[in-house]
C-alpha cells in the first residue's frame, strides 16, 4: 500500500562524501534508540539535490554497543543540512526489509521529521546550522 | 452532527427574526436534507465510559454470557479537514458485555499514530482507502496510516483492532486501553494483516495480507503467536477485503477490480474490468505452494462466508456479491456525507461451488445481504446456514433487518425492524452444551433512530423471524460498526 522501498534505497549510505570547505559551525546528533544493540548509520546532506539522491557531505557510524550515542559533525560551513539515519539493529550493514520491501529497522530524519508515504522531505528535515546546533533524534 | 445542526437552527431562527438571507435559506435547506440514517456515520467526540444498558424487550436466555467486541469508524470530521469515505474514520472499539442477565456498553478509540497526529492538527490529513489526505500527513510506514477501524480478533486478555493495510493494534480486553501495534516477528514488521482472519475449530488462525499480486499467508496459534508466514504469488493484483477457508483449503477470490496505477487514495489504484471475470485461487493449507485456479463470471464483493468441502470433492462458500464497485467508490462517500442516494444495487447472497472437475458455479439467492456469517463451531465444515444483514434497498443505504439463509431448503428466515432501525452485523454465539448448527444465538446491535440510541439484540439462530428474544437499550448512540467477534 505504501511504498517505502524508496526510503531503503535512499538510506544506503554512500561512502565518498563530497568535498566541502571547512567551516566553524557544527551539528551534533544524539540518538535515543529502543535497544543498545547495533549501530546507527548517519548520512548528512547539504542541499535538496544531494538529499534527494546525491552524495552525502558527511557520514557517521554510531557504535551503540560501545556506548556511543552521538554523531558530531564539526567544522561545517554555515548553511542548511538534513540527515537520514537508520538503526542497524542486527549489525548486518543494511536496512532490514520485510517481504514486501518495507523497512523493519528504525529510521529517522533530522527534526524527527516524518514523510508522507516516503522519506521525510528536505523541507521537513532541513536544519539551519550556524554555530553549534544540537538535536536529539528518536529511532524506535 | 446533531449538536451542530441544532445550534445552527437556533442561530438561524434568531437571524430570521431580523432577516432571512438567501444564503441562510439555502444552508437550512441543505441541513434539512440530512438523511434520517445520519446517526450511522455521526462523529463520536470522546470515549464512552462503561454504562448499563436497559432491558426493553424479552428476557435473557440462560447461558448467554460473554462479550461482543465490535470495531468500526467513530470519528470522520475535524475542523481542518475530514475523512470523505466510510472506511477512513478512526477505529472505535466497542464492548457489549452480557453478564448475569445484565448488559453493559463501553467504547474507546484505538490510540493510533494517525489519530494522535490528526487530533494535534484538528484535521484529518492522512491518506486512506478513499480519503485523499493532504500534505500535512505524516506517514513513515503503513502503520502511521493505520485507522485500526475494521474488525476485531479477541485473544485472551487482549483484543486486536484489525485494519487492512497494516498491523493489528492490540487493546486491553478488560478496559479497551491501547497497548500498541503488534509485530508478529521482527522481520515481518509492518506486513499487512487483513481484517477477516478465519479460525479453524482447533483455534488455528489464518489470515492474509496483500501487496499487488503478492499475498502473505499468516498462520497463528490460538494464542496469537506466529506459526508460519509464507508469501504466495497471485494470478492478478486484485483488491480483496476478505478470503475464506474450508477445512483443507484457503480460498482467495480475485474480483476484476485490479491494480491500474500507482496513486492515492488507495481505491483509486484499481480499475473495474468486468471483462476479466472473477478468478478464484484455492490454496492447500498443508502446502501453500499447491494452488488451483477456477473461473467465474464478474462480480464484486467485500465479504465471503465460511467455505466447506462438499461430498463430491468440491468446495462451496457464500459471498455477498454486487454487480460493480460503485458502493466502494461512491456509496461509502455518500454515507459520510449523510445525504443522498447510494448508487447501484445492494449486494445479494450468492453461493459459489468449485467442482472437482475444475468447473465453477455461481448461483444468486436474490436475497439482499451483507456481512455473511456462520456458526463458528462448523468453521470449514459442511453447513447449511448463513446469517446476514438484510433489508437494504437501492433507495436507502444500510440494512434494517437480519436473516438466516438455509442453502439446503432455499428458505430465508427474515426479521425486519423497518426503516427506524439500522441493523449491524450479527455474530453467532453457540449455546453451551448444544451442538446443532442452529443451536446458537445471533447477537447484534442496531441504532434505534427514533430513540437516537444504540440497542443490543439476541435472536434465536433457528427462528430469526420471531424477532429478538431479548433487547437492551443504551443511553447513547454509537455510529454503525463494521465487524464484531464474541469472546466468553
Amino acid at each position: 500500500m505504501i511504498r517505502l522501498a524508496a526510503v531503503v534505497a535512499a538510506l544506503c549510505l554512500a561512502s565518498t562524501p563530497a568535498l566541502a570547505e571547512p567551516g566553524r559551525s557544527s551539528l551534533a546528533l544524539t540518538f535515543e534508540t529502543g535497544t543498545d544493540a547495533g549501530v546507527v548509520m548517519v548520512a548528512l546532506y547539504d542541499s535538496a539535490a544531494a538529499y534527494d539522491g546525491g552524495q552525502p557531505v558527511r557520514t557517521a557510524r554510531v557504535e551503540l554497543a560501545e556506548g556511543a550515542r552521538d554523531a558530531a559533525f564539526d567544522d561545517l560551513p554555515a548553511g542548511d543540512y538534513a540527515a537520514k539515519t537508520f538503526h542497524d539493529v542486527d549489525g548486518d550493514g543494511a536496512m532490514g526489509r520485510n517481504p514486501f520491501g518495507m523497512p523493519t529497522e528504525p529510521f529517522a530524519f533530522t527534526n524527527n521529521a516524518v514523510g508522507n508515504m516516503g522519506p521525510a522531505s528536505w523541507d521537513r528535515a532541513r536544519v539551519a546550522v550556524d554555530g553549534a546546533v544540537a538535536q536529539t533524534i528518536v529511532l524506535r | 452532527m446533531i449538536p451542530s445542526r441544532r445550534a445552527f437552527l437556533l442561530g438561524a431562527a434568531a437571524l430570521s427574526a431580523a432577516v432571512a438571507t438567501p444564503e441562510t435559506v439555502r444552508a437550512l435547506a441543505a441541513l434539512e436534507a440530512t438523511a434520517d440514517w445520519a446517526l450511522a456515520t455521526a462523529d463520536l467526540e470522546r470515549d464512552v465510559a462503561p454504562r448499563a444498558m436497559r432491558r426493553v424487550h424479552g428476557r435473557v436466555p440462560d447461558g448467554l454470557e460473554g462479550t461482543l467486541f465490535r470495531n468500526g469508524p467513530g470519528k470522520f470530521r475535524r475542523p481542518g479537514g475530514s475523512a470523505t469515505h466510510w472506511f477512513d474514520g478512526d477505529g472505535l472499539m466497542r464492548a457489549f458485555r452480557i453478564r448475569e442477565g445484565e448488559a453493559s456498553l463501553e467504547a474507546r478509540f484505538a490510540d493510533t499514530a494517525k489519530r494522535r497526529h490528526e487530533t494535534a492538527l484538528d484535521a484529518v490529513v492522512t491518506p486512506g482507502f478513499g480519503t485523499a489526505g493532504d500534505a500535512r500527513a505524516q506517514v513513515g510506514g503503513p502503520d502511521d496510516a493505520n485507522a485500526a477501524n475494521t474488525a476485531v480478533l479477541p485473544l485472551g486478555d487482549a483484543v486486536w483492532a484489525l485494519w487492512e493495510g497494516g498491523s493489528p493494534v492490540a487493546m486491553d480486553a478488560s478496559d479497551l486501553t491501547t497497548r500498541g501495534v503488534v509485530t508478529l516477528r521482527d522481520d515481518l514488521k509492518g506486513m499487512p494483516f487483513q481484517a477477516h482472519p478465519r479460525i479453524d475449530p482447533d483455534g488455528t488462525i489464518w489470515n492474509i495480507g496483500l501487496a499487488g499480486d503478492r499475498m502473505i499467508v499468516w498462520r497463528l496459534n490460538a494464542d496469537g503467536t506466529l506459526r508460519s508466514a509464507d508469501v504466495v504469488r497471485l494470478p492478478r493484483a486484485s483488491y480483496m477485503h476478505d478470503f475464506t477457508a474450508s477445512a483443507r483449503h484457503l480460498v482467495v477470490v480475485l474480483q476484476p477490480w485490479v491494480f491500474d496505477r500507482d496513486t492515492m487514495p488507495f481505491m483509486t489504484r484499481f480499475a473495474w474490468k468486468p471483462e476479466l471475470g472473477t478468478e478464484v485461487m484455492v490454496i492447500d493449507k498443508a502446502d501453500v505452494t499447491r494452488t488451483r485456479i477456477f473461473e467465474l463470471p464478474a462480480f464484486s464483493y467485500f465479504h465471503l462466508g465460511d467455505a466447506w468441502e462438499d461430498g463430491s470433492g468440491g468446495i462451496r462458500f457464500d459471498v455477498a456479491a454486487a454487480s460493480d464497485v460503485r458502493f466502494a467508490l461512491e456509496g461509502a462517500r455518500v454515507l459520510v456525507e449523510q445525504r443522498g442516494t447510494v448508487p447501484g444495487d445492494p449486494a445479494t447472497l450468492s453461493l459459489v461451488t468449485l467442482h472437482a472437475d475444475g468447473r465453477a458455479e455461481f448461483v444468486s439467492s436474490g436475497v439482499t445481504a451483507e456481512f455473511p456469517k456462520a456458526n463458528p463451531r462448523l468453521a470449514g465444515s459442511t453447513r447449511r446456514l448463513t446469517s446476514h444483514v438484510a433489508g437494504e434497498t437501492g433507495g436507502r443505504p444500510l440494512p434494517t433487518g437480519l436473516a438466516v439463509q438455509d442453502w439446503e431448503t432455499g428458505r430465508s428466515d427474515v426479521f425486519d425492524f423497518g426503516d427506524r432501525q439500522i441493523m449491524e452485523e450479527a455474530v453467532w454465539v453457540p449455546k453451551p452444551g448444544l451442538h446443532g448448527e442452529a443451536d446458537a444465538w445471533l447477537v447484534a446491535p442496531s441504532i434505534n433512530l427514533d430513540e437516537g440510541v444504540t440497542e443490543l439484540h439476541a435472536f434465536e439462530a433457528g427462528r430469526v423471524a420471531d424477532g429478538p428474544v431479548v433487547s437492551w437499550r443504551a443511553d447513547v448512540a454509537l455510529p454503525a460498526g463494521f465487524h464484531g467477534a464474541w469472546a466468553t
